[in-house]
C-alpha cells in the first residue's frame, strides 16, 4: 500500500543518512588526524632548521676567534699568497676567468651567444630541462657579464608597475629548478611586459642552483630593467660551503669549479639589497630591525660585504693595533680575502655591516619589539610596531620579505604589513608545503598565487605524502638523538635515582629539551623515538638501538666519534676555510692547529692524544696531508631498520 | 608556521620548568627532577598537542572556536560537527573565527566529548557502506557514494570527497568498500 512503500522509503533514506553521517564523521576525523601529523613533522624540520643555524652563530665567533689565534704556520706560504693576492687584482680579467676556457667540439650542451637574447633563455630551459649540464665556460662568462652590469646597479632597485605590468615577487627557490619552471609555466616568462623580482636564497640546498642561477642571470642579462634580483643570505660563499652550493659546483664541474666559486664571491656581494616598488612597498630578503636605517642603505659600498661569517674585526677600525698584537695578515679563507692588514676602506663599518646582516637575516615575530635573532644567529626578531615605524619613518606602505618557509607558500603579519613569500614547495620534503608568488600593481591588493610540484609518479594519496614526510622527520630526529647520545645518557642517568633505566615521559621530555635545545612536542613524540613500557614509561636508552654512527676506525673512541659526527657540517666549513687551494688536502699539522682552537672554543673535551691518534690514521699514505672530505664521509650514522638494508650517508647541510 | 621561540611566556605554559635550552656544546647541566604535575599526565600531552595548534602570533596558547573539531579530532576523538558547536554553546558561523579558546577550556570539553562511548566503530563504518552495495557484493558505486556524501548528512565538499576516494575505485567505478575502510582505518 501507499503508505507501507512510503514507510519503507522514509526508513531507507533514514539509514542512508546516519550511514552518511558515520563515513562523513570517519573521514573528518581521518583527515585532521592526518593534518596534526603533518604539523608534527614540519615543526620537526623547522626546529632543526634553526638550531642548524643558530650553529652558525658559533661557527662565525669561532672564525673570529681563529682570526685572533692562529699565527700561520707557513711564513712562505703566506708570502706566496700575498704576492698571489695581488695578481689576483689582475685577474679580473676577462682573459684568465672566460677566455682561456675552451669549449671542446664534443659539447652537446646548450651554447650561448652573446649578447644574450630570449633565444637564449628558451635554450637555457630546454637544456635543463633535459638535465644539461651548461659548460664551465659559459658559466663563468655569464657570472662574469653579469656582475659588470650588477656592479652599476644602486644598492635598492625602484621600479613602478602600472596596469598593463604588474610585477610579480617570487621567495626562495633554494636550487628547486622545478619550482622555477612551475613558476614561469603558469606566469610566463620574464620579458618588458613580465617584469620579476626574485627576493634572495636561490641556492644551497637543492640540486640545481647553479642551473637556478644561470637562468636567473641570463634573463637579468636580456632584462636588466625587468628582472631583478635581490641578495638573501645564502648567496654568501661560506653559506654555500656548508649548505650544499659549493659541493655542487664541484662535483658537476670538477675542472672548473674553483674559479666558478672564485667568481662567485664577488658576484653575491655585488647583488643588490633589495627592491622598492612603486616607492612604497620595500621588497628584502629578511626583514628589518628597530636601527634599520634605509638611507645609509642606500649610500652603503655593498660590495663590501662578503660573509655573514666574516664580521669587520677590530683592526678595520683602528690600523695601528696591527702591529702590536703582531699580526701578519692572517688570511683564512678559501682566497685570501679577508685580509686583517687590510686598510680600513677596503671593510664595512661594524654599523654598516650589521645593518645588512638585519636585512638579510632578520624575521618578523608577533611581539612587540626587536630582539636578537638567537635563533639564526644574526639579524633580529622584529615585531608589529618596529614595522610600524619603520614603514612610516620612510612613507612605505608594505614589506616583502622571504626567508621563512611557511606552509601555504606565504603568509600575511603585522596587520597586513608585512608579507612572507616563500617559493620553494616541498621545501623539506615531498608534501610540507606549497610555494607561492605575488603579483603586484600600484592601487590594487596584492595578489597571491601557489602552487606544489609532485613528482610524475607522485600522484600518491594524502596519506602516503604525510607518511613520507614524517618519516623523513623523525629520521632526522633520531640521527640528532644520536649525535648527543652521551650528553643524553649522562642527563638520562642523572634522573634516574633508581637506576632502572627507565625515567617518566616527563622527565624524559625535559632532558631531551634541554639537551636538544628543540622546542618539540616530545611528548607526543616519545612513541617514535624510544620504548615505552606498560606503565607508561620511557626505557632512555632505547633509542640508540636502532640506530648508531659508524666508526671509520676502530680504534677511535666513540666520544670523539660522537663529537665529530655532531660537527660534521662546522668542520666541513672550517677545513674547507684552510684549504685555500681547494685541493680538498690540509697538512696533518694544520689539522691539529685547527682542532685544538676548536676544541678549546667550542668547549669539547677530547684529549689530544686522541685527536693525534685519529689525525695520523686517516693520513693514509703518510705524506703529511688528510684528505678532510674522506675524513669527514667516513662519519655517518646507520639506521638498523627493516626497510633500510645499507648505511645512509647522512647530509646534515 | 614557526617553531615557538623559547620566550618567557613559553615557559611559563609548560609544565616541567625548563631553564632556558641552551644547544651550546657544554656538558648537560644538572638539572632537578620536574615535579610531576598534579593533575592527570595525559592532559600534559594534550596541552603539548594543542599548543601545535596555536596559532596566535605571540603563543597565548589559544585556538579559534573553528579549530577546536580538528584539534578533538587531531587528539583521537570523532565528533560530529554537530556535536561540537553543541559543546562550544552554539555559537554564531561569524564567530567561529573570532572567538578564542584557552587550553583550561578546551580540557573539560575534549573530556566531555570522549566520555561518548558512541564512537564508530570498524563495524559501524562497514555498516554505513553496506547500505549503499545494492547488489550485495561488497561493493558501492563511486558515484552514488559521491553523490551521498555531498547532499546528505554533514555535507562534504566535492573537494574532500574527491580527496576520501582518491585511487578507490576501480575500472568501473566500483570501490570494494572492507578494503576501503581497513585503508582509512590504519591512518
Amino acid at each position: 500500500m501507499g503508505c507501507s512503500s512510503s514507510s519503507t522509503k522514509t526508513r531507507r533514506s533514514d539509514t542512508s543518512l546516519r550511514a552518511a553521517l558515520i563515513i562523513q564523521n570517519w573521514y573528518r576525523g581521518y583527515k585532521a588526524r592526518l593534518k596534526a601529523r603533518q604539523h608534527y613533522a614540519l615543526t620537526i624540520f623547522q626546529s632543526i632548521e634553526y638550531a642548524d643555524e643558530q650553529g652558525q652563530m658559533q661557527l662565525s665567533t669561532f672564525f673570529s676567534f681563529m682570526l685572533e689565534n692562529y699565527t700561520h704556520i707557513h711564513k712562505e706560504e703566506l708570502e706566496l699568497r700575498n704576492q698571489s693576492l695581488e695578481s689576483e687584482q689582475d685577474m679580473r680579467d676577462r682573459w684568465d676567468y672566460v677566455d682561456s676556457i675552451d669549449v671542446p667540439d664534443s659539447y652537446n650542451g646548450p651554447r650561448l651567444q652573446f649578447p644574450l637574447t630570449c633565444t637564449d633563455i628558451d635554450l637555457l630551459l630546454e637544456a635543463f630541462k633535459e638535465q644539461q649540464i651548461l659548460h664551465a665556460h659559459y658559466v663563468l662568462e655569464v657570472l662574469f657579464e653579469t656582475k659588470k652590469v650588477l656592479k652599476q646597479m644602486p644598492n635598492f632597485t625602484h621600479i613602478q608597475t602600472s596596469p598593463s605590468k604588474e610585477v610579480t615577487i617570487c621567495g626562495d627557490l633554494h636550487g628547486k629548478l622545478d619550482d622555477l619552471f612551475l613558476i614561469f609555466y603558469k606566469n610566463g616568462l620574464p620579458s618588458e611586459r613580465n617584469p620579476y623580482v626574485f627576493n634572495g636564497d636561490f641556492v644551497d640546498r637543492g640540486k640545481n642552483s647553479i642551473e637556478i642561477l644561470m637562468i636567473l642571470c641570463v634573463s637579468f642579462l636580456v632584462y636588466p630593467n625587468d628582472l631583478h634580483l635581490n641578495r638573501g643570505n645564502h648567496e654568501d660563499f661560506m653559506m654555500n660551503l656548508r649548505y650544499g652550493f659549493t659541493k655542487e659546483i664541484l662535483h658537476k664541474y670538477k675542472l672548473h669549479g674553483k674559479r666558478i666559486l672564485q667568481i662567485l664571491e664577488e658576484f653575491y656581494a655585488w647583488l643588490p639589497i633589495g627592491t622598492i616598488v612603486d616607492n612604497e612597498i620595500l621588497v628584502i630578503h629578511g626583514g628589518i630591525s628597530e636601527t634599520t636605517d634605509l638611507n645609509l642603505l642606500h649610500r652603503v659600498e655593498r660590495n663590501k660585504m662578503k660573509s655573514v661569517l666574516i664580521p669587520p674585526t677590530e683592526t678595520n677600525r683602528d690600523h695601528d693595533t696591527d702591529s702590536k698584537h703582531n699580526k701578519v695578515g692572517v688570511t683564512f679563507n678559501a682566497h685570501g680575502r679577508i685580509k686583517t692588514n687590510g686598510s680600513p676602506t677596503e671593510h664595512l663599518t661594524e654599523h654598516e655591516w650589521e645593518q645588512i646582516i638585519d636585512i638579510l637575516w632578520s624575521d618578523p615575530r608577533g611581539k612587540n619589539g626587536c630582539f636578537p635573532n638567537t635563533c639564526r644567529g644574526g639579524g633580529c626578531y622584529f615585531g608589529p610596531d618596529v614595522t610600524s615605524k619603520i614603514l612610516n619613518k620612510y612613507q612605505l606602505k608594505m614589506l616583502i620579505r622571504s626567508h621563512e618557509c611557511k606552509p601555504e607558500g606565504y603568509e600575511i603579519c603585522h596587520d597586513g604589513k608585512v608579507v612572507t613569500i616563500f617559493s620553494a614547495s616541498n621545501y623539506y620534503e615531498e608534501g610540507s608545503n606549497r610555494g607561492a608568488y605575488i603579483k603586484l600593481c600600484s592601487g590594487t591588493t596584492p595578489r597571491f598565487f601557489q602552487y606544489q610540484v609532485t613528482k610524475a609518479t607522485c600522484f600518491q594519496p594524502l596519506r602516503q605524502r604525510v607518511d613520507t614526510m614524517e618519516n623523513s622527520a623523525i629520521k632526522i630526529l633520531r640521527e640528532r638523538v644520536i649525535s648527543r647520545k652521551s650528553d643524553l645518557t649522562r642527563a638520562f642517568q642523572l634522573q634516574d635515582h633508581r637506576k632502572s633505566g627507565k625515567l617518566s615521559v616527563s622527565q624524559w621530555a625535559f632532558c631531551m629539551e634541554n639537551i636538544l635545545g628543540l622546542n618539540l612536542p616530545w611528548r607526543s613524540l616519545s612513541s617514535n623515538l624510544v620504548n615505552i613500557d606498560q606503565n607508561g614509561n620511557v626505557e632512555y636508552m632505547s633509542s640508540s638501538q636502532n640506530i648508531r654512527i659508524e666508526k671509520p676506525v676502530q680504534e677511535a673512541h666513540s666520544t670523539l666519534v660522537e663529537t665529530l659526527y655532531r660537527y660534521r657540517s662546522d668542520l666541513e666549513i672550517i677545513f674547507n676555510a684552510i684549504d685555500t687551494d681547494h685541493s680538498g688536502l690540509i697538512s696533518v699539522e694544520e689539522f691539529r692547529a685547527m682542532w685544538k682552537l676548536f676544541s678549546s672554543h667550542y668547549n669539547v673535551h677530547i684529549d689530544d692524544s686522541q685527536v693525534n691518534k685519529l689525525a695520523n690514521i686517516m693520513d693514509l699514505n703518510k705524506d703529511g696531508s688528510i684528505d678532510f672530505n674522506e675524513f669527514l664521509k667516513a662519519f655517518y650514522v646507520v639506521h638498523r631498520c627493516e626497510d633500510l638494508m645499507k648505511p645512509d650517508v647522512t647530509n646534515l647541510g | 608556521m614557526a617553531p615557538k621561540k623559547p620566550e618567557p611566556k613559553k615557559e611559563a605554559a609548560k609544565p616541567a620548568p625548563a631553564p632556558a635550552p641552551a644547544p651550546a656544546p657544554a656538558p648537560a647541566p644538572a638539572p632537578e627532577a620536574p615535579k610531576e604535575p598534579a593533575f592527570d599526565p595525559k592532559s600534559v600531552k594534550f596541552k603539548e598537542a594543542f599548543s601545535l595548534f596555536d596559532r596566535t602570533p605571540t603563543g597565548e596558547m589559544k585556538i579559534t572556536y573553528g579549530q577546536c573539531g580538528d584539534v578533538l579530532r587531531a587528539l583521537g576523538q570523532n565528533p560530529t560537527n554537530a556535536e561540537v558547536l553543541r559543546v562550544l554553546g552554539k555559537p554564531k558561523p561569524e564567530e567561529m573565527n573570532v572567538k578564542m579558546l584557552d587550553f583550561e577550556t578546551f580540557l573539560p570539553i575534549l573530556q566531555h566529548i570522549s566520555r561518548n562511548k558512541e564512537q564508530g566503530t570498524y563495524e559501524d563504518f562497514v555498516e554505513g557502506l553496506r547500505v549503499f552495495d545494492k547488489e550485495s557484493n561488497g561493493t558501492v558505486m563511486g558515484a552514488e557514494l559521491r553523490h551521498v556524501l555531498a547532499t546528505l548528512g554533514e555535507k562534504m565538499t566535492e573537494a574532500e570527497v574527491e580527496q576520501l576516494l582518491a585511487g578507490q575505485e576501480d575500472a568501473n567505478g566500483c570501490i570494494n568498500y572492507e578494503a576501503f575502510v581497513k585503508h582509512i582505518m590504519s591512518g
